[in-house]
């Protein structure tokens, strides 16, 4: 790379949320919430993202049928369970997805699309940033398989694993995209500088997320259901103050199973009984954003 | 063998099967309005001494890798020596017929225990000749074929269905078992219905076993307490059970005697059977009998 690196550290200061300006949502509204529905694609010629199941006397014999297996199910089965819990609480919630699922999985973009969710780019296949072998190609190609197929260029990002290069943010602004959720640094949105313009980071989750609840921490289903509540109860009172984002991240394999189901429909529905909670798009959240810093 | 070297072309995944949006398919009924078939599959396995352990409850210390693994061993023969005696005791109580996925070898090792299988009618499962990954195996249309003899010869008829240790396949593992007559596999645990994959030698059922409700990833790997088998399972249930409503579910339960034969875990495998049979419009079938059904059901439609 011909340019020097930019470090964490220089794309934005370290800020205490304590003494930022007030952000206020619309109609006296408390906090945002926002749902991201993780849509991948494991090709099975590779090591699988994730196990369920270890071979016995261990190793990682390919083909890997039984966690291939396990993961499709959720987009057989499981991604349609979300659907109906996501529709009966009439919420829009983001795909964050593969470029090569938009094909793969045709009938899940479709019904997404037809929902009115937002799609942002999640990498062309689920495979780290830092492993890809052109990252702007592979950017640029999400962008335009995303674009293809809903009829708007793509503009969020989220890395496969949150993984990021030292370029990534530079790489989304070059190629249009507005927001990034890899840097799960605040309870706001942040500005990120980059080589051109700045980009705005959506705050994210590794902690309400069921990738490293259920798959790494190994916590009971229920664990989903008690730490959002608890998550969102705190974030409602530090919202007195000023405007707080929460965001709710599942995957149709992991959450749209059978026995976890219920966990996250029951968050949902005791969130929605506030009425000055708003669940809104990354892309709502962004134009709200950059209208509240415009004001100030 | 018609065939030396591996002449065919070897499949993916997405090859021998299209991705299907399960909303997308005509619903599946069972008969006289039945809403789900809970499917038990009971593991019995062979642990050779003289490699490592399939699985491990207790590392060695600094974690080496120690041979033989006397203390592995010994756990998991707990399961054939008194665990699985309990799964005898509580499925005849019930009056349930399991399916045994079983190792051929535990025929000849384990014959006591085999045998008790077979006389109170548990339809016997290919799995393998020996618990280690098919991977591995140098011949495995040999293995298979070995596997398959075996069990028929100890049980009378000859295997209709099949489970890969470990749930492992190779890319030609399905081509080879619907070669040597196989009519259902358990390792595609991607759906709550049984589905057709291609093979090189027609098509071959897959009927939805799974890991999730499975004693080896909740209590080995995830590490859950013993407890939560019960409620992971009456969660599931409850969920499929209402679903059965639409469309027919099923609900697979995989257990091993070493795990759910403990003493401290087998109350919590009762509590499941006790919690689902207050529900009418349940089926305990083995799979032979859903294939059966999916077969007919398929043809009707």
């Amino acid at each position: 790379m011909a340019e020097r690196v930019m470090l964490p550290t220089e794309r934005l200061e370290f800020s205490a949320i304590a003494h930022r300006p007030k952000l206020e949502l619309p109609d006296g509204a408390r906090l945002v919430v926002w749902v991201i529905v993780n849509v991948e694609e494991w090709d099975p010629t590779q090591a699988m993202p994730r196990t369920v199941l270890t071979p016995p006397a261990g190793g990682a014999p390919m083909s890997d049928i039984p966690n291939w297996a396990w993961h499709e199910y959720g987009n057989r089965v499981g991604f349609w369970r979300m659907l109906e819990v996501l529709d009966q609480h009439q919420i829009r919630a983001v795909l964050a997805v593969n470029g090569s699922a938009i094909e793969h999985y045709e009938p899940i973009a479709r019904a997404a699309l037809d929902h009115g969710w937002e799609f942002i780019g999640h990498g062309f296949t689920q495979k780290s940033m830092q492993k890809v072998a052109d990252e702007r190609a592979d950017i640029r190609k999400t962008a335009a398989v995303i674009r293809g197929f809903t009829g708007e260029k793509p503009r969020g990002w989220l890395g496969p694993g949150l993984t990021e290069t030292w370029e990534t943010p530079d790489l989304l602004v070059e190629e249009g995209f507005k927001y990034v959720c890899d840097w799960v640094l605040d309870d706001e949105p942040v500005l990120l500088r980059t080589r051109t313009t700045p980009i705005v980071n959506i705050p994210y989750t590794q902690e309400c997320n069921d990738v490293a609840m259920m798959l790494i921490q190994h916590h009971k289903a229920g664990e989903y259901y008690d730490r959002a509540i608890d998550q969102f109860e705190q974030l409602y009172d530090d919202a007195a103050r000023s405007a707080r984002v929460m965001a709710l991240v599942v995957h149709p394999y992991i959450m749209g199973a059978p026995h976890r189901l219920k966990y996250f429909r029951n968050a949902l529905t005791r969130i929605r009984d506030h009425r000055n909670v708003l669940f809104w798009t990354g892309g709502e959240i962004l134009d709200w954003y950059l209208a509240q810093r415009s004001a100030c | 063998m018609l065939c030396e070297q591996p002449s065919e072309v070897t499949m993916i995944p997405r090859e021998r099967c299209a991705y299907s949006a399960i909303v997308d398919r005509p619903p599946l009924e069972l008969p006289d309005r039945n809403r789900l078939v809970v499917w038990t599959i009971v593991n019995l396995e062979f642990w050779d001494i003289s490699r490592p352990m399939a699985r491990q409850v207790l590392p060695a210390p600094t974690g080496q890798v120690l041979l033989p693994d006397l203390p592995n061993w010994a756990w998991h023969e707990y399961g054939m020596r008194v665990g699985v005696w309990r799964f005898f005791e509580l499925f005849a109580g019930l009056a349930i017929r399991p399916t045994l996925s079983i190792n051929a070898r535990v025929c000849e090792e384990y014959d006591r225990v085999a045998r008790a299988a077979r006389d109170a009618g548990w339809e016997f499962m290919g799995h393998a000749w020996e618990q280690m990954p098919i991977h591995k195996v140098e011949d495995q249309a040999e293995m298979i074929a070995k596997s398959l003899d075996v069990l028929e010869r100890f049980a009378g008829t000859r295997p209709v269905g099949w489970l890969g240790p470990g749930l492992t396949e190779t890319e030609e593992t399905p081509d080879l078992l619907a070669a040597a007559g196989v009519k259902y596999i358990g390792d595609w645990v991607y759906d709550d219905e049984p589905t057709e994959i291609r093979t090189a030698h027609g098509p071959l059922v897959t009927l939805p076993y799974t890991v999730e409700l499975n004693d080896i990833p909740m209590m080995l790997v995830q590490h859950h307490e013993s407890a939560y088998f019960t409620q992971r399972c009456i969660d599931s249930f409850e969920r499929l059970y209402r679903e059965g409503g639409e469309r027919a579910k099923i609900m697979a339960i995989a257990i091993h005697p070493y795990i759910s034969g403990q003493p401290h875990r087998i109350k919590y495998l009762e509590a499941v059977y006790d919690h689902i049979n207050r529900y009418a419009g349940v089926l305990h079938w083995n799979g032979v009998e859903i294939l059966d059904w999916y077969l007919s059901a398929k043809a009707t439609s």
